[in-house]
C-alpha cells in the first residue's frame, strides 16, 4: 500500500503545516509572471504550471540582498549583519529539475569557504516536490541523466495519480521528516495507478559533449563564435537559470552610511570580468558565452562532480534571440560525432 | 513566388555578386512558431531565411554590432517597418551610414507578410507618412488609457508591482536597437548614477532612465516588451513617452536618416511650457 | 574539505576593519598604504593564515572592495602594506584616504610562493612597474631570513624613472652586499642623472644572464612583459616549473563564489594567485 495525499486535502495540509510554524510557499501566477510565493490556502497554488517563469533559486539566492548596514564614524566602523530572517519553509509544488539546481549549488556554496547566506535558507527550507507528467519543448531533464522524477535536492517527492486525484507522497530525507510527520494522518492508503512521468526526449548526448568541452583544442574553435553570433549580451539566461549563482557586491549609501548588498550578476554581461585597467579576458560575447558552457559542463562538473545544469530549459525557453544551451549542446553533438 | 522565396532569391543575389557581405534575416527556430535572427554569409545558404508572420524581432540592432560596418562593405536585413524607422534614426544618430544597408522590407499583416518597396532606407517616406498618422493599436492604446485615467497613487501602485517583478537581466536593453551606448549609464560607477541593485527603487530608476533616453526614439517594435522574461508592459511606457514627443513637437520617430533628434536639437519657436 | 570562515567570522563577506597608519607616495597615482587591525581576533587570525603571495580584498564602505596583493612578507605580520594604482572608484578613495582613517579587510585569500622549496637556491626576481609589490613580498621574505638563500638577483624595469615604486628600499637593495639589483627604464623613460640600464625587461635580462643552475625564477609584470620575458627565460636555460608568477582577474568575493576570476577552470582566487609558468602555459591563453 502506498500513501497518497488527495488533493481536496490540501489545505488541511497547510493548515497543519502552518501550525508547526512553517511558511508554505508555491507556484502561482501573479501579475503576469510564474513564481513561487507564500500561500495561505491551496486554491492560491497553481500546480497546472508546467515549470513557472522564475525558479525557486530566488528563495536561496534573493536577486539582491542586503549583507551588512554600515556606520562610518571617526573612530569605528559600525557594521550590522543582515542575515536571512530563520522561519521554517516549505516549498510545496517544485519541479524535480529546480530542485536538483539547489543541490547542485550546495558544493559551490560550501567549497572551502561556507556561504551562510544560501546555507540558512537551505538548511531551514524542506522541498517538496511534485514530479512532472507533462514537459514542453525547451525541457531536457533526460539530457542530463536526470528525469522528471530525479529526487536529488528534494526532502519529499509527490507523484500524480492518475486522474489527478491527488499524489503518492515518498519521503526522501531526514529534513523533510518533520513536515511528513505533521500531514502523515492526512494521507490514505490506496493502490491507485501513479500517472506516467513525462516523456521528455533526449535532446543531445552528454558525454559526447562533455569529452569534446575537455579538448583543449576546441576552446579555440571558431564553434564559439558561430554559435553565439545572434546573442545579444543580456542576462536572461543567467538569472533565469536555477543554478547560475554569480553575483556582485554593491554599497548602497553615502560617506557615512548604507547598506552593501549581494546582486545576481551574469557571466553574460561584458563589465563581469573587465578589470579597471581596461583589460577584459571575455571581452567578446562569443568568449562569454563558451565561459557559460564551459563553467556547466566542464570546469564545475571537474570540481564538483556535477553539472551545473539541471535540465530545466529555461535558458531557451526565455531567449530574446531563441538560442540556449540546448541548441549549443545539440550543435556540439553533431560536430563531435 | 511568395515574398520568402523573392528575398531568399534576393538574398542569393546580392550575396553571390558581393554587393552585400552578410545578409541579417530570420531562420527557422526551437518550435515551429519561433523565428531567430540568422546571418547568412553565402548564397547557398539563403534557403534558411524566413519570412512570415512570425518575424517579429526587429534586427536593426545588429547593424551596430562594434565593427560590422567598419570595412565600408554593404549588409543586407530584413526589416519591417519599425526596423526602417530604427535604421533611420540610427543613421540620423551618426551610428551607421545608411547607404550601406540594403533593405529587404515587409509589412506584416495579421497572419502574412507582403513586400515594401525600396531597398534604401529613403526608399520609403509614403509608407512612413502613412504610419504617422495611422492610429495605435485599440488594445494597447485601451490600456494606455486605462493607466492614464488613475489617480497618481493607482499608477504609482500599478508600476510599482510592474517593476518589483524585475530582475535587471537588461534583456530589453540589449534587444533595443536604440541602446548602443558602448557604456549603458547604469554601468558607470564614477559617479554612480543609478543604483544596480535589482529592488524596487533600483528597478524604477532603471526603467525609467530608460524611458527618457529613449522619448522621441523608439519606433515601438515592442521588442523589449517581447524580450521582458517577467513580462513588464514596457511598450506602454514607450508608447506614452511617443504620444508625449508626438503632441509637443509633431515628432514621429525614424522618419528619414535626416530627421533632427528631439532631445539633442533645439528650435527657438520650441514651446517652453515647462519653464516657469 | 575544510571548513574556513573569514578570519574566524561566521559570515565570509564581513570584513575586518583596519586603520591607515602610514601612507607613502611611490610614483604618480601609486600609493602605499600601510594598515594595522583594530580587533587584536582579527590580527591573531591574519598572523596564523598569512603566507607571502595571499591576496586581499581592501576597501571603503560606500564604495566597494578591490582586490590586491599583501605586499608586506609573511616575515612581518605587525600590519599589512598594499600598493596600489589609483585608477577605479574603490583605489580613488583609498588613495584619497589619510593616515587615521578606517578602511576594511578582508582576507588573506588565496595560496602561496613555496618559500621553503627556495631554501639553498638562487633566487632571481624579475618585476615590470607596479608589479613590484607582488615580487618585494617575496623578496623580504627571503631577505628577512637571507641565509638560507644562495645569490640573490633582482630585475627590476618601469617605463620611467618616476614609474619606479618603493625608491627607498631600492637604494637599500643597492647599497646591499649580497644583492645584485638591476634597474632599467623603458628608452625615453630615463632622466639626465639616471646611471642604470635603459631598455626592455627581457633585453636587460638577457644581458645580466643570470645562471638557470639551482635558481628559482619569480616574475612578475604585465602581461605583455610576462610573456617576452618567458621567451627570454628560456633562452638563459630556465625550466618553466622554476619559474614563478602571480596571475590577478576581476574579483568580488575572494573564495571562489561569485564566478568571474577564472582563467579556463582555474580560479585565481582559490588555487592561485600564485603559478608556476608551467602551469599558466597549461591554462587557454585567450582567457588571460
Amino acid at each position: 500500500m502506498i500513501q497518497i495525499l488527495l488533493r481536496d486535502k490540501l489545505d488541511d495540509c497547510i493548515t497543519r503545516w502552518h501550525a508547526a510554524g512553517y511558511d508554505v510557499i508555491g507556484p502561482q501566477k501573479n501579475n503576469n509572471v510564474t513564481r513561487f510565493a507564500p500561500v495561505e490556502k491551496a486554491s492560491e497554488l497553481d500546480l497546472e504550471i508546467i515549470l513557472t517563469d522564475r525558479t525557486v533559486k530566488e528563495l536561496f539566492f534573493p536577486q539582491t540582498e542586503p549583507m551588512f548596514r554600515y556606520r562610518i564614524g571617526k573612530q569605528a566602523i559600525d557594521t550590522e549583519e543582515y542575515l536571512p530572517p530563520g522561519r521554517k519553509r516549505i516549498i510545496f509544488g517544485s519541479r524535480p529539475c529546480d530542485a536538483s539546481a539547489m543541490a547542485i549549488d550546495d558544493p559551490l556554496f560550501g567549497w572551502d569557504f561556507k556561504d551562510t547566506y544560501w546555507f540558512q535558507r537551505r538548511n531551514e527550507t524542506v522541498m517538496v516536490t511534485i514530479a512532472c507528467t507533462e514537459s514542453d519543448d525547451f525541457c531536457m531533464c533526460t539530457s542530463l541523466k536526470l528525469a522528471p522524477d530525479s529526487p536529488l535536492g528534494s526532502d519529499i517527492m509527490l507523484r500524480p495519480v492518475a486522474g489527478g486525484k491527488g499524489w503518492h507522497v515518498e519521503l526522501l530525507s531526514e529534513r523533510g521528516r518533520e513536515a511528513f510527520d505533521r500531514i502523515e494522518a492526512l494521507l490514505d492508503d490506496s493502490a491507485a495507478e501513479k500517472e506516467p512521468i513525462a516523456n521528455v526526449p533526449k535532446r543531445f548526448d552528454l558525454d559526447v559533449c562533455r569529452e569534446w568541452l575537455a579538448d583543449p583544442e576546441n576552446f579555440e574553435s571558431h564553434f564559439w563564435k558561430e554559435i553565439s553570433i545572434r546573442c545579444i549580451g543580456c542576462g536572461t539566461c543567467t538569472f533565469l537559470c536555477p543554478t547560475c549563482h554569480c553575483f556582485d557586491f554593491q554599497d548602497e549609501g553615502d560617506t557615512y552610511s548604507g547598506i552593501r548588498r549581494k546582486n545576481w550578476d551574469s557571466c553574460s554581461f561584458a563589465l563581469f570580468t573587465m578589470h579597471t585597467s581596461g583589460h577584459n579576458p571575455r571581452s567578446t560575447q562569443s568568449s562569454r558565452w563558451r565561459q557559460r558552457i564551459m563553467h556547466k559542463f566542464n570546469y564545475f562538473p571537474g570540481k564538483f562532480s556535477m553539472n551545473s545544469c539541471s535540465g530545466c530549459g529555461r535558458c531557451s525557453r526565455q531567449c530574446p534571440v531563441d538560442m540556449g544551451i540546448t541548441e549549443t549542446l545539440q550543435e556540439i553533438t553533431k560536430t563531435a560525432k | 513566388m511568395s515574398i520568402q522565396e523573392q528575398y531568399r532569391k534576393k538574398a542569393a543575389e546580392l550575396l553571390s555578386s558581393g554587393e552585400v557581405k552578410l545578409v541579417i534575416g530570420y531562420g527557422a527556430g526551437t518550435t515551429p512558431d519561433r523565428r531567430r535572427p540568422l546571418f547568412v554569409r553565402s548564397a547557398d545558404e539563403t534557403s534558411k531565411l524566413h519570412l512570415d508572420a512570425a518575424c517579429e524581432a526587429n534586427l536593426s540592432g545588429y547593424l551596430v554590432t562594434e565593427g560590422l560596418l567598419a570595412d565600408r562593405k554593404k549588409v543586407g536585413i530584413f526589416l519591417g517597418p519599425e526596423g526602417i524607422r530604427s535604421v533611420n534614426i540610427l543613421a540620423s544618430e551618426s551610428q551607421l551610414d545608411p547607404d550601406q544597408i540594403v533593405i529587404m522590407g515587409f509589412n506584416r499583416e495579421a497572419e502574412s507578410v507582403s513586400a515594401l518597396e525600396g531597398s534604401n532606407v529613403r526608399d520609403f517616406p509614403a509608407m512612413l507618412a502613412a504610419l504617422k498618422e495611422q492610429a495605435p493599436g485599440a488594445g494597447e492604446q485601451a490600456l494606455v488609457e486605462r493607466i492614464e485615467n488613475m489617480t497618481p497613487e493607482e499608477r504609482f501602485t500599478f508600476w510599482q508591482a510592474e517593476f518589483e517583478k524585475c530582475i535587471k537581466c537588461y534583456a530589453c536593453r540589449q534587444v533595443c536597437p536604440m541602446c548602443y551606448c558602448r557604456r549603458c549609464i547604469v554601468d558607470n560607477n564614477q559617479p554612480q548614477w543609478v543604483q544596480t541593485s535589482s529592488h524596487t527603487l533600483g528597478n524604477f530608476e532603471w526603467n525609467l532612465v530608460r524611458a527618457f533616453h529613449l522619448s522621441g526614439r523608439c519606433v515601438e517594435c515592442g521588442g523589449c516588451d517581447r524580450a521582458c522574461p517577467v513580462n513588464i508592459p514596457l511598450r506602454l511606457i514607450n508608447r506614452r513617452m511617443a504620444m508625449e514627443v508626438l503632441d509637443a513637437y509633431d515628432h514621429f520617430s525614424g522618419m528619414s536618416p535626416d530627421q533632427e533628434t528631439v532631445l539633442a536639437s533645439f528650435k527657438k519657436d520650441d514651446p517652453e511650457t515647462f519653464i516657469l | 574539505m575544510t571548513e574556513k570562515t573569514n578570519n574566524g567570522r561566521q559570515n565570509i563577506y564581513k570584513p575586518a576593519i583596519m586603520k591607515i597608519v602610514d601612507k607613502r607616495d611611490e610614483a604618480p597615482g601609486v600609493k602605499t598604504l600601510r594598515l594595522e587591525f583594530l580587533d587584536p581576533l582579527d590580527h591573531e587570525m591574519f598572523r596564523l593564515h598569512y603566507r607571502t603571495g595571499m591576496f586581499g580584498l581592501y576597501g571603503i564602505f560606500g564604495e566597494g572592495e578591490s582586490t590586491f596583493c599583501v605586499a608586506s612578507p609573511e616575515t612581518r605580520k605587525e600590519y599589512i602594506e598594499c600598493t596600489f594604482r589609483q585608477s577605479g572608484r574603490v583605489t580613488s578613495s583609498l588613495a584619497n584616504s589619510e593616515i587615521g582613517d578606517l578602511v576594511t579587510y578582508r582576507g588573506p585569500y588565496g595560496n602561496r610562493f613555496p618559500i621553503e622549496e627556495f631554501y639553498g637556491k638562487n633566487l632571481l626576481f624579475i618585476a615590470g612597474g607596479i608589479a613590484l609589490p607582488p615580487t618585494r613580498s617575496v623578496i623580504w621574505s627571503c631577505l628577512d631570513q637571507r641565509e638560507k638563500f644562495g645569490k640573490v638577483t633582482i630585475v627590476y624595469g618601469a617605463r620611467t624613472v618616476a614609474d619606479l615604486v618603493y625608491k627607498h628600499e631600492l637604494e637599500e637593495w643597492q647599497n646591499r652586499s649580497d644583492i645584485d639589483l638591476v634597474l632599467t627604464v623603458d628608452p625615453g623613460g630615463e632622466s639626465p642623472d639616471w646611471q642604470h640600464h635603459v631598455g626592455f625587461v627581457p633585453t636587460v635580462l638577457e644581458e645580466a644572464a643570470p645562471s638557470p643552475d639551482n635558481c628559482i625564477a619569480v616574475l612578475c609584470g604585465p602581461p605583455i612583459m610576462i610573456k617576452f620575458t618567458l621567451i627570454s627565460l628560456r633562452k638563459l636555460g630556465f625550466q618553466e616549473e622554476n619559474v614563478y608568477t602571480t596571475l590577478e582577474n576581476r574579483m568580488k568575493c575572494g573564495v571562489g563564489k561569485c564566478g568571474r576570476c577564472n582563467v579556463g577552470s582555474v580560479y585565481i582566487c582559490k588555487e592561485g594567485p600564485v603559478f608556476t609558468a608551467a602551469e599558466v602555459s597549461k591554462m587557454p591563453q585567450s582567457d588571460l
